[in-house]
């Protein structure tokens, strides 16, 4: 392995300074999960590797509002507690298991330090509650061992196809907030990624935090992840749904559908999305939806799977995670 | 280049002369002459370097020995008891046969151990998917499953007998 110096700011302000000196030449580095294993294969060769661990504000989850299922920070995790112990999507490294029904009760926005490690939101009730895709997404990345270390910012910012929790966090319009020797500036998630490994991260910025705004009443998401087998395995392709009914509790407020692994970055299929939205919630138009997300997917052949597989199983896909999110019961016993 | 990291380590605080590209694993096996943690594939895939670092199980093969700086880590080593008496985890997956050449067994321990600490009466499914990154290519994992049920009934039954170990597992990561 190349050598490189391992530099451990103890502020955000004197990492942004580490990357702003070092340049293209430094490489941020969260739980390793990722950069260490590109950087062993030689994929990679930076002159410096600027930790975020010695920052613990960047390891938070906080929701405001709520529903006295733990306050504000109740994803820190505590060795020896017992949360999480009747978790949905709690399957063996996920796949297609990791599904659970959930609406999400109003109440909450949630801000989440880029630096949290996805066991933090695995085990959070809260989160599995209210952004229960997102939850599920989480328990399905790879291996406890790699949950516990990498990080929601190393997944966004490694901008892979396949990236789980970033595929996820596209259902709930997340915003990431980067610090930078500028100062701050928020943007969209989709608008964050470029192609695979590429985003629109200057070389001296952090990734600082996620946001998430309460997607309101009535609504109802899950993530499902395809794979060959159930752990510890990216994913051929995968398919979030989230719904927001109106007040009728029938027609579709907003409706948003995520694909991983159908484009050159995860995306939203925003023809699916329009055709749903202000249209009674039937399997029909669910399906019409999905047909559309079919159509406008970019897949490709690759050897985790092939073109017209990842097509036809968009189709399959987006009716049953959204018959799983529990959307569908709702508008049949409203 | 190389660095100092402190750490501790079963228990005992120790200090370490390492290079920065060197992981976790490296530090424990070579600079620390602790060689019950395995090396498999090197890659974050198997869970054969499973230790646990503040609480939680990590694999030490991906995991930078200067991020362990100030960490608390349990390896197989600090499993048994100062007088040598066998953790009920060690002993069940003896007595259960979830053992049989040995090479995943320290990080299988470490993975059931962390989530013994976590939960400690888990379902099948929890005990599944704590053990899903950890690969054995022998005992095809039943009698491994087997063994931690019957370690967290041991540890229910006779709380103080995993005692020593999560003593130093109780640091909240930060
Ligand atoms: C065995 C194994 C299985 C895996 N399975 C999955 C899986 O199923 N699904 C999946 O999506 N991923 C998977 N991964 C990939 C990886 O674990 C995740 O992408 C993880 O979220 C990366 O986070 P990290 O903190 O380890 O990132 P790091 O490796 O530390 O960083 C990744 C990249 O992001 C940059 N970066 C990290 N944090 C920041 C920040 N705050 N600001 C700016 N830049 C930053 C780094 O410079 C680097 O380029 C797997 C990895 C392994 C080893
Ligand atoms: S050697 Fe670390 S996971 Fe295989
Ligand atoms: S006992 Fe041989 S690999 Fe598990």
């Amino acid at each position: 392995m190349a050598s490189f110096e391992f530099l451990t700011p103890q502020t955000l302000p004197e990492a942004v300074d580490l990357l702003a000196s070092w340049g293209e030449e430094a490489a941020v580095v969260a739980g390793a999960t990722d950069l260490w294993v590109n950087i062993r294969s030689g994929k990679l060769a930076p002159k410096a590797l600027v930790s975020l661990r010695a920052l613990p504000s960047m390891r938070s989850l906080r929701h405001a509002g709520g529903d006295g299922n733990g306050g504000p920070g109740d994803g820190a995790r505590t060795p020896g507690a017992a949360t999480g112990t009747t978790l949905p999507g709690g399957a063996a490294g996920g796949g297609a298991a990791s599904i659970a029904a959930g609406a999400s009760p109003s109440g909450g926005a949630l801000t989440i330090g880029a630096a949290t490690p996805h066991a933090d939101i695995e085990d959070s009730l809260w989160v599995a509650e209210h952004f229960p895709a997102l939850q599920q997404a989480c328990a399905s990345l790879g291996s406890r061992q790699v949950r516990n270390v990498g990080t929601l910012g190393g997944n966004i910012c490694n901008a892979a196809p396949c990236a789980d929790s970033a595929t996820a966090l596209m259902l709930y319009d997340a915003t990431v907030v980067l610090q930078g020797p500028d100062g701050e500036r928020e943007l969209p998630l989709g608008e964050f990624f470029i192609g695979p490994g590429q985003t629109r991260r200057g070389p001296a910025e952090v990734l600082t935090q996620i946001r998430v705004a309460d997607p309101g009443p009535r609504t109802y998401s899950g993530y499902l992840k395809h794979t060959r087998r159930k752990g510890v395995e990216l994913a051929m392709m995968s398919v979030g749904a989230r719904v927001t009914l109106a007040e009728d509790g029938l027609t579709v407020r907003r409706a948003r559908i995520s694909l991983g692994v159908c484009a050159p970055t995860p995306t939203c299929s925003a023809g699916g999305e329009l055709f749903l939205e202000g249209k009674p919630l039937t399997r029909e138009n669910v399906a019409r939806a999905a047909e559309i997300a079919a159509e406008e997917s970019r897949v490709r052949d690759s050897w985790r799977g092939k073109a017209w597989y990842r097509r036809e199983m968009i189709r399959v896909l987006v009716p049953r995670v959204i018959e799983q999110s529990g959307a569908f019961a709702a508008v049949e016993t409203r | 280049m190389d660095q100092v990291v402190r750490l501790v380590v079963n228990g005992d605080a120790v200090t370490a002369r390492v290079e920065s590209d060197w992981n976790l694993l490296r530090l424990l096996r070579e600079g620390l002459g602790l060689q019950g943690t395995k090396e498999g594939c090197g890659a974050g895939e198997c869970g054969a370097c499973t230790v646990i670092l503040d609480g939680a199980a990590v694999n030490s093969c991906i995991f930078p020995a200067v991020a362990a700086e100030g960490a608390e880590v349990v390896t197989v080593e600090g499993l048994a008891a100062p007088d040598g008496t066998l953790h009920p985890l060690q002993q069940q997956f003896i007595d259960k046969g979830a053992v049989q050449c040995g090479f995943c067994t320290p990080g299988m321990l470490l993975s059931a151990k962390a989530l013994l600490d976590r939960i400690p009466d888990p379902t099948e499914h929890q005990i599944k998917s704590a053990l899903a990154g950890n690969l054995c290519r022998c005992t095809g994992y039943n009698q491994i499953i087997e063994a931690v049920q019957a370690a967290a009934a041991d540890l229910a039954a006779t709380p103080a007998a995993g005692a020593r170990a999560s003593s130093e597992t109780e640091e909240v990561p930060a």
